[in-house]
């Protein structure tokens, strides 16, 4: 089965976003715009983080069957 | 362009940048915390003086420079309240053209005009670090070369993107093929960190980029806006005997009254003109204190030859400073900075393993995908 635009496109263009308004954020702003960029700038590092455990549970318990 | 082409532009642009790119990451990431490891080691601070003690005049601080170091000239004055309260950075060479290796900075407290300190020039591991990561040892041409390399890095990223999509096509986000050849798994892993990282490594790399052509920049808008500003005193011997450098700073101030002095270039100095101290001068909030305006005093009669706003080109090399360093949004952007290296060196490693590993199995795929993509437009215009 193909996947349309938005189901290959979706997360990158979520993270991407998020990315950018961290960067600028941090630039443009103080106080409340620091935090709001560190939160931004993490979530795509959680993402990753949680898509590599994810698999790494999943090889794990495929193993154990 | 076909998928084909897209994966030679990929595969070639990688191959040719991705070892420069590692030793960038790996050296980058030390530089990161450079002012975190500089306080770990130990600076120097001005005494504890009670809250509002003046400033002693500038000139008495120059003149404390000069015996520290008779044989040398001052060429810059600099000012680091946050990470140096109360201290006059004071850089020094033996002439005004020496290479910026060579130059000795002394550390004057801004209050009594005492020398604080003079450390040693540092060619320990930081210093290493930070030439390796600018320009190899190799100066204007090594800078250069790295300038391009980030070009390629560029390159690389863009024509990754492109083939993002037809390897996902039957892939949903995130999956990582853990339980089939190790090479999926790391194709997978490839695919994912390349792709949630691709903003910040494109801004890092297109600004690293710019950065290497700041000398140029900077030549650039000597022989522009420079030369406009000090066209009057073309021509006349440079002077003999300096003003006050108090006064010369104070006029700046006036000049441009919404903004504080970054730092003092000294006549014949880089960023300077023979006959002027040039002030520089920055704002307080975060852009604009990025964005420095050079105040260009007259040397001898300490009164203002002119102030204007940097050209665009000079403006767009600060503003890439930081969006490289990641200096600008404290500790926790710098760790995030630092987390987002070592997820590149992964990104850059697995492409090489991707490479060396099976490239008879990915020429393979490409045939296939491309079959498949042929087929699939076929079938779309029907």
């Amino acid at each position: 089965m193909n996947k349309r635009f938005i189901d290959i496109w979706g997360w990158p263009i979520v993270l991407s976003l998020l990315t950018v308004f961290g960067l600028l954020s941090a630039l443009l702003g103080t106080g409340i715009w620091h935090w709001l960029s560190w939160v931004a700038m993490a979530l795509p590092l959680v993402v990753m983080g949680c898509y590599w455990r994810k698999a790494k549970v999943m090889e794990s318990s495929s193993r154990r069957r | 362009m076909s998928i084909r082409t897209w994966y030679l532009t990929h595969k070639w642009s990688s191959l040719v940048c991705t070892a420069f790119l590692l030793m960038l990451c790996i050296t980058g990431l030390p530089l990161i915390f450079h002012e975190e490891i500089e306080q770990l080691s130990g600076v120097v601070e001005a005494p504890a003086m009670a809250e509002g003690t003046p400033n002693a005049s500038m000139d008495a601080v120059a003149e404390a420079a000069r015996q520290q170091r008779p044989q040398d000239v001052i060429r810059f004055m600099f000012w680091e309240q946050d990470e140096h309260p109360n201290v006059t950075l004071v850089s020094m060479a033996k002439s005004m053209d020496a290479s910026p290796d060579d130059s000795n900075i002394v550390l004057i407290d801004s209050r009594t005009a005492k020398v604080l300190d003079e450390p040693p020039p540092d060619h320990g591991f930081m210093y290493v670090m930070l030439k390796l990561h600018i320009d190899m040892f190799a100066g204007l041409p090594g800078m250069l070369f790295l300038g391009l390399m980030g070009l390629l890095f560029a390159v690389a990223i863009i024509s990754g993107i492109v083939l993002y999509h037809p390897f996902m096509r039957r892939l949903d986000f995130g999956t990582v093929r853990r339980e089939k050849q190790a090479r999926l798994k790391w194709l997978d892993i490839h695919n994912l960190l390349g792709v949630a990282t691709l903003v910040w490594a494109l801004v890092v790399g297109i600004t690293g980029t710019i950065n290497t052509l700041s000398q140029i920049v900077i030549m650039v808008w000597q022989a522009d806006q420079m030369a406009e500003m000090i066209a009057p005193y073309k021509g006349l011997p440079p002077p003999v005997k300096l003003g006050s450098l108090q006064d010369s700073i104070d006029t700046a101030k006036q000049a441009v009254p919404d903004m504080h002095v970054s730092f003092v270039a000294f006549p014949g100095s880089m960023f300077s003109s023979p006959h002027h101290y040039t002030v520089f001068l920055k704002g307080n909030t975060p852009v604009t204190s990025r964005l420095l305006r050079p105040a260009l005093i007259d040397a001898q009669t300490a009164k203002l030859t002119d102030t204007r706003e940097m050209p665009w080109y000079v403006k767009t090399l600060l503003l890439s400073q930081p969006l490289h360093f990641g200096d600008y949004g404290g500790l926790p952007l710098k760790i995030i900075w630092a987390l987002l290296d070592l997820v590149t060196i992964v990104v850059l490693v697995s492409g090489l393993y991707l490479w060396i590993k099976r490239r008879q199995h990915t020429e393979q795929r490409i045939a296939d995908l491309e079959h498949k993509h042929a087929a699939t437009a076929r079938g779309g215009v029907r």
